[in-house]
This record gives C-alpha cells, sequence and structure tokens, in this order.
C-alpha cells in the first residue's frame, strides 16, 4: 500500500503557482507566493531522481529568489539557489528531507513524498474513514512510518490513505519523545487533467506554535518540461521573467 | 474595660481553647510546606510594568529561562576526541527526548555555513550548511573542534576559549517547564552524568538551575531546619523554666500557633518560597516573647493568689501590651501588603495574620492551660538567675543615664558608619557556598563561557521594520556598545546573523561581514538562513515573522543585582539613543533585568514597612496608653537596634539582599514588643505609686526579665540556622539572634536612661500628674 502511495500517477511533470500563508505563534500572517516546476525522475525517466525548480514571486524583495533541487537516489540531493540580489546561483549543501521547505512547517518529504526506502510501514487499520472539510466521508488506510535513520527528526508518521486514490489526506507527526508535533491536513482534493492534485493542505506545529497554508492557485500536468528546463542556468535566467 | 475583657475570656476559656485547638486540627493538613513556589509569579504582580515588558517579550520570543550544561574535559585533545564528539551528539540527542526540552543548543546540534569554491567555468560556487559534526567524516575530530573554536557564534557560547569547556544549552517549552521542572532537571543530570566519560565533569547552571535550587533550598530549610529550631526551643524553654509542664505548653502553644498561621496562609491562597519560609521563624520567636510574659506573670501572680484570680491578673495586665505588640508588629507586616512584590506582600499578610492569631492564643490557650499546672514553690532558673543581675543593670541605668545614651549615641555613629557601607545586592550565587555546585558551576561558566546571567533588548516597530538596513545598523551599533560595557561577556542580535551570511554568500570575504545596504539583499539572505530548521529556529529566536520585532541578547557573568542593574540602566539608555527617531520601541527586558528591579522593589517595601511600622507603633503606644510623650519615648529604643543590626550587616559585609530584608522587619517585630511590655509595666508601677526608680527596676528586672528569656530561647534555637549551606538562612539566623540581644540591650538600658534623661517628660511625678497609666 505504501508502495501504492509512491507509485500513484503524478505525472511526469508539473507546473504550478502556489500561495503560501506561514502564521507566526501570535497569528500573524506572511504572505509568499511560489512558481514551481517539477520533473519526475527514475529507471526510464529523462533524470535519475525528481527535480525541482521553485521561485519566490511575492513579496517583491525576494521576488525571484529561486532554489532548484536534484534528488540523487544514489547519494546526497543537489540544491542550488540563485539569489537575485547577489545575481550568482550558489550551491547549497547539506539539507536533509526531513528540513524545512522554503522555511514553512512542511519539509521537502511533506510536500515532495517520503522516500519509500527510508521507512518500514505498519497497517493500523484498513478500515478506517477520513472526513473531507466538505463533510463527505472517504475510506481510508491508516498508516504508520517509521523512518529507518536513528537519527530522524520525525521518526514515526501516523497518515490516513484515501482507499480510492492513495493520496496521503491527513498525517500526524511524531517527534523523537513520539509526541505528536506537527498535524497535516488536506482542505481540498481535486482531479486534474485526471490526476489526483492536494490543491490546499495546512501544516500545524504545536511546539513552535506555528501553521502554513499552502493552496495550490494553478497547476498543469504533463508540459513537456525537459532536464534543461531544471539547469542552473534556467535557475538564473528564470528570474527576470 | 481589660478586666471585664479578662473575665469573659476566663468564663469561657475551655469553650475558647477548645475551638483553638479543633481550629488548629482542621488546619493542619493544610499546613503541609511541600509545594515549594519560587517562580516569577511568586515575585511579581502580572500588572507590574517591568513583568508585563517581560510577559510582552516572552510571548514573542518564548522564555529566555535556560539550563546551561557546562561539559569540562582534563585537556583540549580530550574533548575533541571521537569520544568527546560522540558523548555529545549522543547525551544531546538523549536531552532532546527528555519531557518539555523544546531545543539542545551545542556543538553536536550547531550548524555551520562554509563557502563552497568553485569546481568550474560554471560553478560559482556555493554554500555549505551543515551540522558541524558532520565535518567528522571527512576531518579529524581536532580541526572540527577548531572549526567551532573559529566561528564567532560559538566561541564563549558553546566553546571555551582554549577549548576545554563546551556548553549544552537547553531551552524549554515554557508553558510546560515549570509543572515538570524538578522531574525534567533529574532525569537531564541522569542522562548526562551516566554517559560522561572519564576524567570530564559535568557543571549545571542557569535560570531554571537556580529556580530550582532555590526550591530545594527551601524545602530543605523547612525540613532540615525547623525541627532542631523547635526542639532547641523546647529545651531552651525547659532550662529557662525548669517545668516539664510549662516547656510542653508553651511548646503546644507555640505549635497551635504555626498550624493557625500555615494553615491560614495556605488558606488564602498564597504561595510558599524562600521569603515566605521566614514566618516560621517570625511566628516561633513572637510566640515564645508573648508566652514568656504569660508564664512569668502567671507564676507571680499564682504564688499569692487562687487560679481564677491568676488568669483574670494576667490577662488584665498583659492584655493591652501584648495587644499593643502584636498590633504594632501585625501593622508593620501589613504594611508589606502594599509591595510591588507578590512575595513580600503575601508574606506581609501572613505574617500579620500568624501575628494576632498568636496573640489570641497566647491570651486564651496559655493561661488557660496554666491552670492545670500545679505552680511550683521553687523559683525558675530564669528568675533565679536573672533578677539579680537585671536589678544591678537597672541602678546602673538609672545612675549613669548620660553615660549609657553616650554610649548609645557612639553605637549610633559606629552604626551608621556601617550602614553607609550596606550595600543592596542579590547575587543568586553568592548566596551558595564555595563548595556549593551552583557556585563553583557558575565560576566554571564565568571564567570559560559567556556566563550565566541575561537581558534582552526588545525592539518593537512596524512590520518588516527589523530587516530594514537603517535598523539592523543600528543593532549593530547597539551590540558594538553594549559589548564595551564591563561584565558583558556576548551580545548576539539578528545583526550578527544578516552579516554572517552576506560574508558568506560573498565567498567568505571579511570585508563583506557589514550589513547590506538595500532591504532587499536582507530580506533575501535572511530568506537564505531560515531555509535549514536550525536557521529558521535561530531566527525566530531572534526576530519574529514578520520582522516587527526583534531582540539583542546580552549575556553578563554571575554578578551581584546592583551591578546587573547598573549594566541594565545603562543599556537601556544606550538603546533609547541609538533608536532615537526610528520609529522603534526598545525596551530593556528579560530576567537579568526582572531581579536586578525586583531587589529595588524589596528595598522600597522594606522602607515603606519601616515608615509604617515607626508611625504604627507610636500610633498604638498612643491610643493603648493615651500618650505621645510615651509615643515618642518608643522611637529610640525601636531605631537603635534595628539601626545596630543594620550596622553590623554592612561592617560584616552582608548585604541586604532577597533573604536578609526581611530581618528588619522581624527584628522591629521584636523589638517594638519589649518597648511596650517595658512601658506598659513602668506606668503601671508609677500610677500605682512607685518612684522612677522603682518602677524603672520592676519593669527592668521583670519585663527585662521576659525579654532576655526570650532572648536565651530564641538565640538558642536560631542559632542552628548559621549552619545552612545557604548563606542567607545562616545570616538570617545569626542577625536574629543579633536583634534579639540588641532588643533587650535597648529595653533595659535605653528606656531606663531616656526616662532619668527626662523627667519632665517621663517621671513618675509626671505620670502621677497626668492620672494615666491605670488601665
Amino acid at each position: 500500500m505504501a508502495r501504492q502511495v509512491q507509485d500513484r500517477d503524478t505525472g511526469n511533470d508539473g507546473r504550478s503557482t502556489m500561495r503560501m500563508r506561514l502564521f507566526d505563534r501570535q497569528g500573524r500572517v506572511r504572505e509568499r507566493v511560489l512558481s514551481t516546476l517539477s520533473l519526475k525522475g527514475g529507471p526510464g525517466r529523462p533524470v535519475p531522481g525528481d527535480r525541482s525548480l521553485t521561485r519566490f514571486t511575492y513579496p517583491n524583495d525576494i521576488n525571484g529568489t529561486g532554489f532548484l533541487v536534484w534528488e540523487n537516489p544514489a547519494g546526497e540531493d543537489e540544491r542550488f539557489l540563485y539569489l537575485p540580489s547577489l545575481g550568482r546561483v550558489r550551491r547549497i549543501a547539506g539539507n536533509e528531507t526531513q528540513d524545512s521547505f522554503v522555511g514553512s512547517d512542511f519539509t521537502y518529504e511533506d510536500i515532495g513524498g517520503r522516500e519509500f526506502n527510508d521507512y518500514t510501514y505498519a497497517l493500523l487499520d484498513e478500515n478506517g474513514t477520513w472526513t473531507s472539510p466538505d463533510g463527505t466521508s472517504h475510506p481510508a488506510f491508516r498508516l504508520e512510518s517509521r523512518a529507518k535513520a536513528a537519527g530522524a527528526r520525525f521518526p514515526r508518521v501516523v497518515s490516513l490513505v484515501r482507499k480510492d486514490n492513495f493520496v496521503v489526506v491527513h498525517g500526524e507527526i511524531h517527534n523523537r519523545r513520539d509526541e505528536l508535533q506537527k498535524t497535516f491536513s488536506v482542505k481540498k482534493l481535486d482531479r486534474v487533467s485526471g490526476i489526483w492534485t492536494v490543491m490546499e493542505m495546512a501544516m500545524s506545529d504545536t511546539t513552535a506554535r506555528t501553521r502554513t497554508e499552502l493552496v495550490v492557485e494553478k497547476i498543469e500536468y504533463n508540459v513537456g518540461l525537459k532536464e534543461a528546463d531544471f539547469s542552473r542556468r534556467e535557475l538564473e535566467r528564470g528570474a527576470g521573467r | 474595660m481589660s478586666l471585664r475583657v479578662a473575665q469573659f475570656i476566663y468564663r469561657w476559656r475551655l469553650y475558647l481553647s477548645g475551638a483553638i485547638v479543633i481550629g488548629a486540627l482542621i488546619l493542619a493538613p493544610r499546613a503541609q510546606i511541600q509545594v515549594i513556589d519560587n517562580d516569577l509569579t511568586a515575585w511579581f504582580s502580572p500588572d507590574d510594568p517591568v513583568y508585563q515588558d517581560y510577559v510582552r517579550f516572552r510571548d514573542e520570543f518564548g522564555g529566555t529561562r535556560t539550563v546551561i550544561v557546562a561539559i569540562e574535559a582534563p585537556s583540549r585533545e580530550r574533548l575533541f576526541s571521537e569520544q568527546g564528539f560522540a558523548f555529545l551528539d549522543k547525551v544531546s540527542g538523549d536531552i532532546e527526548r527528555v519531557q518539555a526540552v523544546l531545543r539542545v543548543s551545542s556543538l553536536a546540534t550547531a550548524t555551520v555555513v562554509d563557502v563552497l569554491p568553485s569546481s568550474g567555468v560554471n560553478d560559482d560556487g556555493g554554500l555549505q550548511v551543515r551540522r558541524l559534526i558532520e565535518d567528522l567524516e571527512t576531518k579529524s575530530p581536532g580541526a572540527v573542534g577548531q572549526r567551532a573554536m573559529d566561528d564567532e557564534l560559538f566561541r564563549g557560547d558553546l566553546i571555551s576559549e582554549d577549548g576545554t569547556v563546551t556548553a549544552l544549552i537547553l531551552f524549554f517549552d515554557e508553558a510546560r517547564i515549570d509543572d515538570v521542572r524538578a522531574e525534567v532537571l533529574t532525569e537531564i543530570r541522569r542522562l548526562v552524568d551516566a554517559q560522561l566519560p572519564t576524567g570530564f565533569k559535568a557543571h549545571y547552571n542557569g535560570s531554571l538551575e537556580i529556580t530550582e535550587w532555590y526550591n530545594r533550598v527551601t524545602l530543605a530549610n523547612q525540613t532540615t531546619f525547623t525541627p532542631p529550631i523547635l526542639a532547641l526551643t523546647l529545651l531552651a524553654l525547659f532550662v529557662m523554666f525548669r517545668s516539664v509542664k510549662k516547656t510542653l505548653l508553651t511548646f503546644g502553644a507555640i505549635l497551635v500557633s504555626l498550624l493557625w498561621t500555615l494553615g491560614l496562609y495556605d488558606l488564602f491562597g498564597f504561595s510558599y518560597n524562600v521569603l515566605s519560609s521566614m514566618i516560621i521563624p517570625l511566628v516561633v520567636v513572637l510566640a515564645v516573647a508573648d508566652d514568656v510574659h504569660i508564664l512569668q506573670h502567671y507564676g507571680l501572680e499564682r504564688r499569692t493568689r487562687s487560679r481564677e484570680q491568676a488568669f483574670v491578673g494576667t490577662v488584665r495586665h498583659l492584655m493591652a501590651p501584648l495587644f499593643g505588640a502584636s498590633a504594632t508588629t501585625a501593622l508593620g507586616m501589613l504594611s508589606l501588603a502594599t509591595s510591588q512584590v507578590v512575595a513580600v506582600r503575601e508574606f506581609g499578610m501572613g505574617a500579620a495574620i500568624g501575628v494576632m492569631v498568636d496573640f489570641a492564643i497566647s491570651i486564651i490557650l496559655v493561661p488557660t492551660m496554666l491552670g492545670w499546672v500545679k505552680e511550683e514553690r521553687v523559683a525558675a532558673p530564669q528568675e533565679s538567675w536573672f533578677l539579680g543581675p537585671l536589678r544591678s543593670v537597672a541602678m546602673f541605668s538609672t545612675r549613669h543615664a548620660r553615660a549609657v545614651m553616650a554610649v548609645v549615641i557612639g553605637l549610633v555613629v559606629l552604626a551608621g558608619v556601617g550602614m553607609s557601607r550596606l550595600r543592596v545586592d542579590t547575587n543568586h550565587i553568592n548566596f551558595f557556598s564555595e563548595r556549593h555546585e551552583l557556585y563553583t558551576s557558575a565560576q566554571v561558566m564565568d571564567k570559560k563561557l559567556a556566563g550565566i546571567y541575561t537581558f534582552q533588548v526588545f525592539l518593537e516597530g512596524a512590520p518588516e521594520s527589523m530587516q530594514q538596513p537603517d535598523i539592523l545598523k543600528r543593532m549593530d551599533r547597539l551590540s558594538t556598545e553594549l559589548k564595551a560595557l564591563p561584565f558583558v561577556r556576548k551580545v548576539t542580535s539578528v545583526a550578527d546573523y544578516v552579516k554572517r551570511v552576506h560574508r558568506e554568500l560573498n565567498d567568505g570575504r571579511q570585508e563583506a561581514f557589514v550589513i547590506p545596504e538595500t532591504s532587499s539583499e536582507v530580506a533575501q539572505e535572511l530568506l537564505v538562513f531560515g531555509l535549514g530548521d536550525e536557521g529558521r529556529a535561530e531566527l525566530e529566536r531572534m526576530a519574529a515573522s514578520d520582522f516587527s520585532r526583534a531582540q539583542v541578547t546580552v549575556k553578563l557573568a554571575s554578578m551581584s543585582s546592583d551591578l546587573v542593574f547598573v549594566q541594565v540602566t545603562e543599556a537601556d539608555r544606550l538603546a533609547q539613543q541609538i533608536f532615537a527617531g526610528s520609529g522603534v520601541k526598545a525596551t530593556v527586558t528579560g530576567s537579568g533585568r526582572l531581579f536586578s528591579m525586583l531587589d529595588h522593589y524589596l528595598v522600597r517595601s522594606q522602607i515603606t514597612s519601616f515608615a509604617t511600622a515607626f508611625v504604627t507603633v507610636f500610633g498604638v503606644i498612643f491610643l493603648v496608653f493615651r500618650s505621645w510623650r510615651f509615643g515618642l519615648l518608643s522611637i529610640a529604643p525601636n531605631l537603635v537596634p534595628v539601626l545596630a543590626v543594620f550596622g553590623v550587616m554592612g561592617w560584616l559585609g552582608i548585604s541586604l539582599n532577597v533573604a536578609t530584608v526581611m530581618v528588619a522587619s522581624v527584628a522591629l517585630g521584636v523589638v517594638d514588643d519589649d518597648t511596650i511590655h517595658f512601658i506598659s509595666r513602668y506606668r503601671r508601677e508609677t500610677a500605682a505609686g512607685a518612684t522612677t526608680d522603682e518602677a524603672i527596676e520592676t519593669a527592668t528586672t521583670q519585663e527585662g526579665r521576659a525579654a532576655l528569656t526570650t532572648a536565651v530561647i530564641n538565640c538558642c534555637a536560631f542559632a542552628v540556622l548559621t549552619l545552612s549551606e545557604y548563606r542567607p538562612s545562616a545570616w538570617f539566623g545569626g542577625l536574629l539572634a543579633l536583634t534579639m540581644v540588641m532588643a533587650f540591650l535597648a529595653e533595659v538600658f535605653i528606656l531606663p536612661a531616656m526616662i532619668k534623661l527626662f523627667p519632665a517628660l517621663f517621671g513618675a511625678e509626671r505620670v502621677h500628674a497626668q492620672g494615666v497609666g491605670r488601665a
């Protein structure tokens, strides 16, 4: 079942615009708008690992700031940063999948999905139910994922996976003390070009008392992106577009 | 009037006594002092502006309370070894798993940012953000240690200049930690101590650790010293009266007073802390004083009169002075209820209630129980031992009044000089003996690391203001100015992070270690810094998410509160000056400001209390004796012992601090009791026809004897406190003994001398002419 979550159709590539709302412990909110390009990697595909290019378009002071990620199934991911104020691309080394995604409550793996081989799995409940925000109930599996890495920041995640489409719709993310620290929830799920897509999601952190909401404003799949669209030159060049 | 009251009490004595004892038994379960609260709310009122500043800051950035674990290695090589790093890594991870621990900052969790060199034509190089200890995969432990020492953000904070001491700084969930503090700190110690490599030492300190030690000490003082104080009181009572029954009944009355006082204290919802623990000695001292007067007077009456007559006579004659003495003490204590400090307020109200309850118990329960004791025919030791010498003292005081006053004036001058040396100073670390682990750990952290005390400059402005280059440059200037202050060990602000990232993004060039010129550059660089979790956590501690608020953290060596106050005041002046006209409001806050302000509050409380107490003593004596002259007479013998105690403190270098400040209150409570008893007796004797000298002799031998007996009993009992490893408790014990002695000496020397020196005001003829004192 975990494998089916990993392998569900998410398109060969995609182009999206997202609005991110970051709430701090006082409830103050900051908005960021990002445009993202993604290309699925793997055996038989043009690239060995997934690639993504994320660029901030709002607010103005960070407009054009971009991140390029080359996932590498055999080793460390490669990440690149472009700051318009610097005018140069920089490699960034050292980020991990359980690190924050562009300073939000989401981690890279919350956004891009958990690497199948990094976890062991247990099916906790075959007959679970997920009630969507519009009130409709959906049969769901309750799946527990335990990180294999001893030093993982979030070693245990209990997820609700919709039976009909294998989309993770709810997650309870536990810290090293096995306390529930973060809660992931899907607010809106749509089918776009035949692909089940999370259009609105939220992650709240009870320890830090912060929350991040992510709304997909526009998404297109299979638009014909190439490896070249994820080059360092593109990262730099795209800033002016 | 007093005769009718005495007769009423006698008629209802059994019911009244029964009610007192039953009340004590009902309150007994509440008199358990097990939960100690020395937290901030025990000291600061929620509407205190200084506390409100702190709460505003705490809501934004979380609490500033930490635990610092300093790991001291035998050598730099041992610390920067595989074993050393493995220990730090393991123990940091283990501590992060302890409940309520939010974050561990150590060399094992520290993130470093390094420049990556260009790898070719199309590569401008990069940035490497990683945990420091990941370098162990490619570098030697020594090189990794050196990398840590080269980082200005770690040096002092996480690693000492000589590389032999490293720190684990533990941050906690403020909402939870106070509920589980004791067990969490114990668990952390267990984890560290169990894994400590051979030859390494762990030192524990930090604001939470100090608070916990305060709680331990308060509890230890209660449990360790209360039994010997009570036992020695029992023994001294027996030695003074040589009567098992009288000793036991007095002791019983003291216990009943304690149960009532502590029970009511709890019933009113007051919390126990290091200050309120002083209520027990206060009640014991005053209860002994009252009961000795009753015992002595009843004994004398019983020699010639029936039980009923002795009861009524004792109550009738002691009602006014005991009430006067208790009321003055209680009102003096009650004046503390106006204090800004919650703990002082609660102590004042609790002590006032205790004093008045003790008065009621002394006047009802003690004579009732004495009725069941067969009167001994043989004079008690306190009579046979003290009567003769006190008669000589009375004779000396009346015959050499001028000489006595000259000596008193000399002592006052000496005390005045001593008082000029008196410092208002609470140094929490110096409260503990040099062998105490809190003291030794502070020494290590002061010498090797950035110290244990902190305060913050809280900056508030419009959203985004804290990432404007102008504001960041002002922050940077403030940091530079603050670093120049003596005792400041380290200053950190968001400006440091901006400069650091700016430098690393500019190939690590040292000239790029500056604030960028545009807000876009700052915003982008801060975005980069906050991408990683460690960076994000650091940034959240330094600036609000919308950059409307920021903090500048200042670390200080452990020092006395008056020095902290100077640093805080100077920091405030600098902050106001530097941020003037910027639209940013700067407020100095944090635990350093809280505790230095607390001292000032305490002193203000004490001055208010003294002023009120002196006015009250005068007022009560005026009311009880209806004489402004005797009200005036009471001032000098009340003032001189208190001045003497302060003078001795000044000469011995004992500061007026959170613990000793209460000695003055207790001193005044004891001293005014003796004065009132003496004046009351003097006036009664003169009213009955005695000459001035005869009245002074009777007052000295009878009331002075009671005062001396009380002083001996209490000195024996409280001397045990001088054994406490907690210095304020030891000072309290010693100073209390000194107060008792001074109060006695003032009573038997100053009062007679003043009466003799001003016969027109206080002489027997004047009293006869006024026709007062027949109450």
